[in-house]
């Protein structure tokens, strides 16, 4: 069991967060790619760059427009997404196992804070989860993705809190540390594949709308070139 | 989600059919606008020839990747929509209606998708769904409202927008919209409603004769003048429809001694290739260009019309030279300049009936025209009611989107488009609705009509006529005192 989890924990940690982050480059510099690619044929290439980052900013703090329209949903929502990013960044043991792998260290969450929002952010997955079974609309766009990661992502929660928490037997706590790292890693490395790539692609998304309606100038005539339409009646 | 549902008999009254079933045989195409006969043969291989040399040459593609990778398909859109809050069906979902787009753009134009969709031989396009999405993407109005609330960001309008354009290249658009535009851009009168020179010339002189027996004063609508400061353009059914609104502008121009003309080759800003395609956009506005470049005008200077202003503005540049291109304004922003520069005088006793605003989706969403039409209605309203939400929320008058010209759909657009705009009206209780916009003002007009609204639906320009104070320092309604 204990080399199992240092298989874990060593080899295929570093897989599976190497994956991310090229998997997170890869997706990023595509659409940064096309942006560039999208300007460079627009016809008209000024952008209203100071609104686009004004909504960016208002989307990634969602303050103002959370609490107008399904203020309940919103709400568990940006908790459940503020301890999302927090713990796996700033918990105390996971700061530790990066100064003892490679010697970097920053800023960490007291424990009891940390414990705190862990509970949130399970509660929180549970509340998006069952949210979205309740509800005939979100029902009936989801995908088996949709369901799935909620059920995901609080697996290395609630591992984690009872490791941290509770007095376990040493094969228990190694079993459930074990389940703790690899569902990690199994996120790590499936987060730019599936919709979870929206954590580096949102901050985009207002650039990319306001350069979408940007069109090149020559449409008309290129695009009857290729469907064999020149001048054909409208 | 809350939503405010349409009633049972509103349901079968807004739904009802329009077609005769062997039109519908004939089309293979079950939905509620009337379309032109097309060649049915191959159609999913016609869109996806169509997809694929749009993909090639516009840039819809940066902005489809991005979708496909950021929608979490939360269903948080639907508390904006006032489709599906008046409907309560999911198909009319926002979100629901840009996976139809997102589905085929995955499956047919990415690496993963195609793989996936060959190893599984399934997610093909069909002819099923292409009338789904026929069907679909004409429901929606277009009014970006839905792009507020995404939280990922996705804009959905510009799928419907997409979406539309690809079925109008396999000759999917309604006939409404397709025929007029053909008018404008192959007919011999080169108007959206076919209006000969000689009518227009008549109406305008019958117009500057209504001023002068009503206002006591001469003025004209200049013709073909060149090296104007504006080459004004309004949405041609002005001319037939909207006297008030023309006359009005004419007295602010008269008013602010601003340099003006109207051409005689192109009086007609409409575009509805806004609704249906870019290639038409692209046609339309170089048309409307060539005409500012004949007569060498300054100013591009748009009526009281939402879409046209919108098209305008933001595709002038696109196709006609980015930044050097002439600069695009809406009469409103005019009049605002001149009555905040003090040339404009305006009685503040005329208008006392309670006043309220309608926000056009085409320049409000972006944040565009919002406080200049305030500023000129508070400055001679004295009883201005907001409705609520107003402004970048506004919520659509229901025939958004080039849905307004298919007078076929009119009981869906009344009920069920503008089931929510309705309910708003109604709680301002305003005798004026001011709606600056050809579209909004059609379509509200049926909707106080349908839905048994008691309120008048008028333009900006209508109401300054009434108000505006011209030469002497007189208005309409002390020459009238004086006269009786």
């Amino acid at each position: 069991m204990q080399e199992l989890l240092d298989f874990a924990r060593g080899p295929l940690f570093r897989l599976s967060f190497i994956i991310m982050i090229l998997g997170l480059i890869r997706i990023f510099i595509l659409d940064v790619y096309n942006a560039i690619k999208a300007y460079k044929r627009a016809g008209d290439k000024r952008l209203a760059w100071g609104d686009a980052i004004i909504k960016t900013l208002r989307w990634i703090f969602p303050i103002r427009s959370a609490f107008t329209r399904r203020p309940i949903y919103s709400v568990v929502s940006i908790l459940f997404h503020i301890g999302l990013i927090l713990v796996p960044i700033f918990l105390l043991a996971h700061i530790q196992l990066w100064k003892s792998g490679i010697g970097i260290s920053w800023w960490s969450l007291p424990n009891n804070w940390a414990d705190m929002l862990t509970l949130m952010t399970i509660a929180g997955a549970l509340a998006l989860f069952l949210g979205r079974i309740g509800n005939k609309g979100a029902r009936m766009l989801s995908r088996k993705q949709d369901y799935l990661w909620p059920l995901l992502l609080i697996l290395p929660f609630i591992s984690g809190y009872f490791c941290a928490n509770t007095v376990l037997s040493p094969q228990a706590y190694q079993f459930t540390m074990l389940i703790h790292v690899l569902s990690g890693e199994l996120i790590l490395s499936l987060l730019p594949f599936t919709k979870i790539a929206h954590c580096v692609l949102v901050p985009l998304s207002q650039f990319i709308i306001a350069l979408a309606w940007k069109f090149p100038a020559h449409v008309d005539d290129e695009i009857c070139a290729s469907l064999n339409k020149k001048g054909a009646p409208v | 989600m809350r939503t405010n549902v349409i009633t049972s008999e509103e349901r079968e009254k807004a739904f009802a059919p329009t077609k005769k079933p062997d039109v519908i045989e004939r089309q293979k195409l079950d939905v509620r606008y009337h379309v032109e006969d097309y060649d049915v043969d191959n159609r999913p291989r016609r869109f996806l020839e169509a997809f694929a040399a749009i993909l090639k040459h516009t840039n819809y593609r940066l902005a489809l990747e991005h979708f496909i990778r950021v929608s979490t398909k939360c269903s948080r859109c639907a508390v904006q929509c006032p489709i599906y809050q008046a409907t309560g069906d999911e198909h009319d979902i926002p979100c629901y209606r840009s996976e139809l787009l997102l589905s085929v753009y995955r499956r047919h134009f990415t690496v993963g998708g195609s793989i996936k969709g060959r190893l599984t031989g399934s997610g093909h396009l069909t002819d099923e769904k292409i009338e789904e999405m026929a069907e679909s993407f004409w429901n929606c109005t277009a009014c970006r409202r839905c792009t507020l609330e995404c939280p990922a960001g996705i804009d959905h309008a510009l799928i419907t927008h997409l979406g539309r354009f690809i079925l109008s290249e396999i000759g999917i658009s309604p006939r409404a919209l397709v025929v007029s535009t053909r008018e404008q851009l192959e007919g011999k009168t080169g108007n959206t409603s076919a209006i000969p020179l000689p009518a227009l010339v008549d109406t305008l002189e019958f117009l500057e004769e209504d001023i002068k027996e009503e206002k006591g004063v001469d003025i004209k609508f200049p013709l073909d003048k060149e090296n104007c400061e504006f080459i004004f353009i309004p949405a041609v059914s002005d001319f037939l429809m909207e006297a008030e609104t023309l006359m009005g502008i004419a007295a602010v121009f008269k008013a602010t001694g601003g340099s003006w003309t109207i051409s005689t080759e192109n009086y007609d800003a409409i575009n509805y290739g806004l609704f249906y395609s870019d290639r038409i956009l692209e046609r339309v506005i170089r048309k409307l260009y060539a005409e500012s470049e004949r007569l060498n005008a300054t100013n591009i200077l748009i009526g009281e019309c939402g879409h046209a202003s919108r098209s305008a503005k933001y595709y002038v540049p696109v196709h006609c030279g980015g930044e050097k291109a002439k600069p695009v304004l809406n009469i409103m922003e005019y009049t605002y300049r001149m009555l905040k520069e003090g040339k404009l005088k305006l009685n503040p006793n005329v208008i006392t009936e309670t006043v309220t605003y309608h926000d056009p989706c085409n320049i409000a969403r972006q944040g565009w025209i919002i406080e200049q039409p305030r500023y000129i209605i508070k400055a001679f309203c004295k009883n201005f009611v907001e409705m609520t939400p107003r402004g970048t929320e506004n919520i659509c008058c229901g025939g958004g989107g080039g849905t307004v010209s298919i007078d076929e759909i009119r009981p869906y657009r009344t009920l069920v488009g503008g089931k929510a705009k309705g309910d708003q009206i109604r709680a301002t209780g305003a005798k004026y609705l001011i709606a600056p916009c050809a579209n909004c003002k059609k379509q509200l007009r049926e909707l106080v009509e349908d839905q048994k609204i008691d309120c008048e639906v008028v333009g900006l320009h209508d109401l300054i006529y009434k108000a505006i104070i011209l030469d002497d320092g007189q208005t309409e309604n002390q020459k009238t005192n004086r006269k009786g």
